[in-house]
């Protein structure tokens, strides 16, 4: 297929955090505010006038300072954040709004504030209790510390307009977002499709790591693109997968897997589109914040909700994309040391097998993969076992 | 050799593959006192044994093998101890057996492999392991039983090799090596079908970690019976968080009585409470005497204690209350006397983060060996507040306080206010020169602080030394090593001698 027109610039942006879309909006004087995860709903964080990061430490290498502070026995992406902070990758940021999600990420904020990271004059850290289950106590909860402890303070550190007017700007903003990626994505679905997964998950993670306002045109060029692009008239992969797990922000992790000839149709995790990129819907006569926090509730698929509906529904969440995108099996990965995608993985890894049937791959590892051999070696073998499989009949 | 603190070279009982070669003389008063205690506490398993479920259920559980090491058990946390501190340690260790043998017959007489009294199950609330208890105190005609603690934690903190084959089991699953070894090794025990199924419903708690949490819910497949999530906030010192906290509360109090069809009964939650808040007035005293140069009740006479009638016993016991007495009866006679706990005092010491399971007797050690204090542990700073007696709508924030503030719960969540800023507070309180820090290896909570704690304790003068364990895995880090970076700091940064050179070096990989 022909190369997409703005494929290698994304590809050089998400080398950075401080990337060239965020310092223009930044010397454009609007407000960044750095993000670690998706149950701070990214709307709110994304208020004319201010823009979230979704934070990265691209083009890691050593991780001696972030081991020192952190010990070897944490997650490596929150190890390469506070390397990252330590050297200055995030001056750029006016606040950090995280929620008390995991112990991991939680401790790479502390230890960024602690260590006075960022310079800036008016820089703050707040941490919000997030729900761990999914009704109605904890939309209250979830409600009122979404306005403590994120429209509160960029309303009065920064002036940021918090009114309903505003948030529903914000919103529409996110569903064109939202519905941009969406269709991309939908290609995926065709038997010769028009968007590898790798080219998909680039603008994907644009998303989340830029502002949305100058990424827009970019999208909708693209999916024009798209549109007309020709598809290659060969199979250009072995077998169809679904990703599924923890924050995954490494290219070289999907480059990996498709080279190895599994074709990622559809992306389940942090920074993958199902379901960051599903549509905010929103009706009259409720409170519109209580309506954006039931969507990121109800939709979340953070194995962090421990309600006994929402550990079921993962499952059927996961099946119900392998079946849409016409995966031939799934992929379950996690960060090395996080605790809730390590539970996670080896259930599903079982319950996807046994009960639903699918053939899964189940590995954990670094926060950069680079070209690790180990990894190839799975992702082969893994091919190569879902096509005797097919082979055999499903056998 | 004798009566005086330190006069038995303690190492010298560690012999090879054996797990003593005798039992320690202290003295013909404290040696007879300590051997009372012996024959009570086989007096007491014996009782055990003579029930049938119970002999059928000592031999259907593989866990059950490691109560064969009670004495032994008993023995190292009462290592060296003379006086009122032998006496304290029996009063409270002594009680936790007997404790620990109603909780298990209690299991046994529901479990249908075993005693099969369905009735009773049926009055049975299954909780979590790390769980506070006191909502159990509105419903007295049902019983509350924390699964995992006869299962999973006592027997790890009998025999240090007590539950690997769990932790292998999950790990063989597809576990990752890396979470921590509790969960793992509950879980494991749920895989390998070693839990008895009991109890009419069950209710989890968001408690100590991630991990533990996210083997609760992968273990609620194998129970098979209706389980109430219970999420109690995690940044609990916000005050913001505890009205949710009070509903989450409320909505866990409505499920018991949907599944059971009792109502909560008020009068005896704050009967119960009543005595909740005798035992945390005497436990204030047990602190305001470990603050003083005379300390009483320190080391293994808190930690594991605390655990027991914070959490499991909840004020619905009035037996911990008698015995609390008890205890401090013991303490201001020794206080009164100032009876020293070593023979010297070197260093006054604080210990954080947590503790070893497979080397509870650690503490002892420490005193024992190079004169180190452990005035107070982390996991038994918990809430020492007085909770309402009377006003229903406060008793629900409460409880939501409570279960906030479990053991461990209170430090590892709740940000570095408590982890971290409270240690120092601690220090200055307990006049602390020293601090022993527990990194247990899967505890990614508290290895978050790890460069902080560094920096900040050099920032305030204090010894740091920092153990390395692997909580219920000994493979990770043995009691010898844990040992090896005590001595390791004493030799070479302070300079000092051991007051009981025998214990420096000894080899104990093979007992119990």
């Amino acid at each position: 297929m022909k190369d997409l027109k703005h494929l290698y610039d994304l590809e050089q942006l998400l080398q950075e955090c401080n990337n060239d879309l965020v310092k223009e909006a930044c010397e454009k004087g609007q407000i960044a505010v750095g993000d670690v995860c998706s149950m701070i709903p990214e709307v709110l964080l994304n208020l004319p006038g201010c823009f979230s990061v979704r934070l990265r430490a691209p083009r890691t290498g050593s991780i001696e300072i972030g081991t020192y502070y952190m010990t070897s026995l944490l997650c490596e992406y929150c190890r390469a954040l506070v390397e990252r902070a330590v050297e200055g990758g995030y001056n750029f940021l006016d606040c950090i709004i995280a929620p008390d999600a995991c112990a991991a990420m939680n401790r790479c904020v502390e230890n960024m504030e602690l260590l006075k990271t960022c310079e800036k004059e008016k820089f703050f850290v707040t941490y919000s209790d997030v729900p761990m289950k999914s009704d109605e106590t904890a939309l209250k909860h979830y409600v009122r510390q979404m306005r403590l402890r994120v429209l509160e303070p960029l309303h009065d550190v920064y002036g940021i307009d918090v009114s309903d007017a505003a948030l529903l700007e914000a919103v529409e903003q996110h569903n064109k977002v939202c519905r941009l990626i969406r269709e991309l994505g939908e290609f995926r679905k065709e038997e010769y499709p028009r968007i590898t997964g790798y080219e998909f998950y680039i603008f994907c993670l644009a998303t989340y790591c830029c502002p949305k306002d100058m990424l827009l045109p970019i999208l909708e060029e693209t999916l024009e693109e798209v549109r007309e692009r020709e598809p290659d008239q060969e199979k250009t992969y072995r077998i169809r997968v679904l990703l599924a797990g923890s924050e995954i922000d490494d290219l070289d992790f999907i480059k990996l897997i498709e080279d190895n000839g599994a074709l990622i149709v559809a992306d389940r995790h942090c920074f993958g589109s199902f379901p960051g990129r599903d549509e905010i819907k929103i009706c009259e006569g409720e409170d519109l914040l209580t309506q954006i926090c039931r969507h990121y509730m109800v939709t979340g698929q953070c194995p962090r909700f421990m309600n006994t509906e929402k550990v079921e529904e993962r499952k059927d969440y996961a099946d119900r994309l392998a079946k849409e995108y016409h995966a031939d099996g799934i992929i379950y990965e996690q960060m090395k040391f996080c605790d809730y995608w390590g539970y996670e993985r080896m259930a599903a890894s079982h319950i996807m097998h046994e009960e639903y049937g699918y053939p899964v791959l189940s590995i954990d590892r670094p926060y950069v993969v680079g070209s690790s051999g180990q990894l190839r070696t799975r992702v082969q073998a893994f091919v190569e076992s879902v096509e005797i499989k097919k082979i055999q009949g499903g056998r | 050799m004798g009566r005086k603190i330190n006069s038995e070279k303690l190492g010298s009982l560690y012999y090879g593959k054996r797990t003593k070669k005798r039992r320690e003389w202290r003295g013909a008063a404290d040696t007879w006192y300590d051997y009372t205690r012996w024959l009570k506490n086989w007096s007491v398993m014996a009782k055990f044994m003579a029930k049938p479920a119970n002999l059928k259920g000592f031999f259907r559980y593989r866990w059950m093998g490691n109560y064969l090491a009670v004495p032994d058990f008993v023995d190292r946390h009462t290592e060296g101890l003379r006086g009122p501190q032998l006496r304290i340690a029996h009063q409270e260790f002594d009680f936790i057996v007997e404790h620990v043998c109603d909780t298990i017959s209690d299991l046994f007489r529901a479990d249908p492999k075993c005693g099969n009294d369905e009735e009773f199950s049926k009055k049975l609330v299954v909780f979590d392991e790390n769980m506070m208890s006191q909502i159990m105190n509105g419903f007295p005609n049902l019983k509350m039983v924390c699964r995992e603690i006869p299962i999973v934690y006592t027997p790890s903190t009998v025999a240090q090799d007590g539950v690997l084959h769990y932790i292998d089991v999950a790990e063989e699953f597809g576990l990752p090596s890396d979470v921590c070894p509790m969960p793992a090794a509950e879980l494991g025990c749920a895989i390998d079908d070693d839990y008895p199924l009991v109890g009419v419903c069950a209710v989890n708690c968001n408690t100590t970690c991630d991990g533990s949490l996210m083997g609760n819910g992968v273990e609620a497949r194998r129970f098979n019976i209706p389980s109430f999530q219970l999420a109690v906030p995690i940044r609990h010192m916000q005050q913001s968080v505890q009205e949710y906290g009070a509903e989450e509360v409320a909505n866990c109090i409505r499920f018991i009585e949907e599944q059971t069809g009792e109502t909560f009964d008020w009068d005896h939650y704050f009967k119960c409470m009543e005595t909740f808040n005798e035992e945390t007035k005497l436990f204030r005293e047990w602190l305001d005497i470990s603050k003083t140069n005379h300390p009483q009740v320190i080391g293994n006479n808190v930690a594991l204690y605390r655990d027991a009638y914070y959490q499991v016993g909840g004020g619905r016991d009035p037996r911990f209350l008698e015995n609390d007495q008890k205890i401090t009866q013991l303490a201001y006679k020794g206080y009164e006397k100032k009876v020293p706990c070593v023979s010297e005092v070197r260093h006054r010491a604080v210990l954080w983060g947590v503790q070893a399971q497979y080397y509870t007797a650690f503490p002892i050690w420490l005193q024992n060996c190079w004169g180190i204090l452990p005035l107070i542990d982390m996991l038994s700073l918990t809430s020492t507040e007085l909770y309402s007696t009377t006003d229903k709508q406060q008793a629900l924030y409460d409880m939501a306080d409570l279960y906030m503030k479990m053991n461990m719960r209170n430090r590892s969540n709740g940000g570095y206010e408590v982890g971290v800023d409270d240690l120092w507070r601690f220090c200055e309180e307990f006049h602390a020169d020293m601090v022993i820090m527990y990194e247990h290896i899967g505890c990614k909570a508290m290895a978050g602080y790890h460069g902080i704690f560094e920096e900040q304790a050099k920032e305030r003068g204090l010894h740091l030394i920092w153990v390395t364990h692997g909580l219920m895995d000994p493979r990770k880090a043995g009691r010898k090593d844990m040992r090896d970076e005590v001595n390791r700091y004493m030799r070479t940064v302070l300079r000092e001698e051991p007051l009981d050179e025998s214990l420096e070096e000894f080899q104990d990989e093979n007992n119990w």
